[in-house]
């Protein structure tokens, strides 16, 4: 826990106080932890706040404040959800943008090794949204929580309210999906590609 | 399997390297609180105006209901008959009953 039980009780309570120090504790891991979801920097904060908002008026309904840390997961989730699903509405609109990697090479042309540095992240995050796009919202979630911010089985109970072995059973099926994507994709990889061959390299290696 | 497996899981490290914490900007509290008053502002709007319906609605119908019966109120007499009616209907006895020994009926006292 980053706060103290006693904080969330009186921010539970409407002390403005303690909702802004809950805010300021928590802020940096919940845009971590939506960015790595929905994979667009650009509007990491606008979801991020959206979670404070919905956490703001929803903290009332807490049981207890020891299980704030999952209640505060499943309410990023469902706005990184949420988020999603309106970008895929929009997502025709805005086909003809440049790729977040196209962009990093462009700016690379002129920049130095930090640049390239960028480059090879950018690469390295299109490769991995590109393969978590094959799959469901729900699987992508999963995964996320369960191998990129490393959460136990345990959280992961408390926040999907599922027992354990139901959980396994989807984290198995999300990974074997997700494997077949990046078995086709390493096949795909020997063939010659329109993409920059370097940070696609560097994203596979 | 094993090989992509581990594969997969050595991306998954570096894909968490690739997105590191980010920074929130300095507008980030005062945006947040923005968005708070905002939400609580909808939300009172939000009850105000159902109220307000459900006012306007109450007084639709009160004024419908009222237009539609009136007239049926206005035909409908009190009284089914007059006082004079109910008088002459009456069967009435003039006669004083005198029983032997002096008593009268209750229902005359």
């Amino acid at each position: 826990m980053l706060i103290e039980f006693e904080v969330i009780e009186r921010a539970r309570k409407g002390d403005e106080a303690a909702f802004s120090q809950i805010v300021a504790a928590y802020r940096k891991r919940i845009l971590g932890t939506i960015s790595r979801l929905i994979g667009y920097p650009e509007d990491v904060e606008d979801v991020g706040q959206e979670v404070f908002v919905r956490l703001y008026y929803s903290l009332d309904q807490l049981r207890t404040p020891e299980v704030f840390e999952p209640w505060m997961y499943r309410l990023t989730v469902n706005a990184a959800y949420d988020y999603m699903r309106r970008r895929k509405r929009r997502r025709e609109s805005r086909m003809s943008d440049l790729s977040e990697q196209q962009v990093m090479m462009a700016d690379a042309v002129a920049g130095g090794k930090e640049r390239e540095e960028e480059v090879r992240r950018a690469g390295i995050r299109e490769f991995v949204q590109s393969l978590l796009g094959g799959i469901s919202e729900d699987d992508r979630a999963l995964l996320i929580l369960k191998e990129v911010e490393g959460l136990s089985l345990k959280e992961m109970e408390q926040i999907y309210k599922v027992n354990e072995s139901a959980l396994k059973v989807r984290l198995f099926r999300a990974r074997q999906r997700v494997l077949k994507a990046y078995e086709a994709s390493r096949v795909a990889a020997d063939e010659p590609s329109m993409k920059d061959p370097q940070a696609m390299k560097d994203a596979k290696e | 399997m094993d090989y992509f497996e581990s594969k997969l899981a050595a991306l998954w490290m570096r894909y968490r390297e690739a997105c590191p914490d980010p920074e929130p900007s300095p507008e980030f509290m005062p945006e947040l609180w923005k968005r708070i008053e905002a939400r609580r502002q909808a939300t009172l709007n939000v009850l105000f105006r159902r109220w307000v319906e459900v006012c306007v609605f109450t007084a639709v119908l009160a004024l419908v209901v009222t237009t539609l019966m009136a007239p049926r109120w206005q035909r409908m007499p009190v009284y089914q008959s007059t006082y004079l009616d109910v008088l002459t209907a009456a069967d009435f006895s003039d006669e004083v009953v005198v029983l032997p020994g002096g008593e009268v009926p209750g229902d005359l006292q």
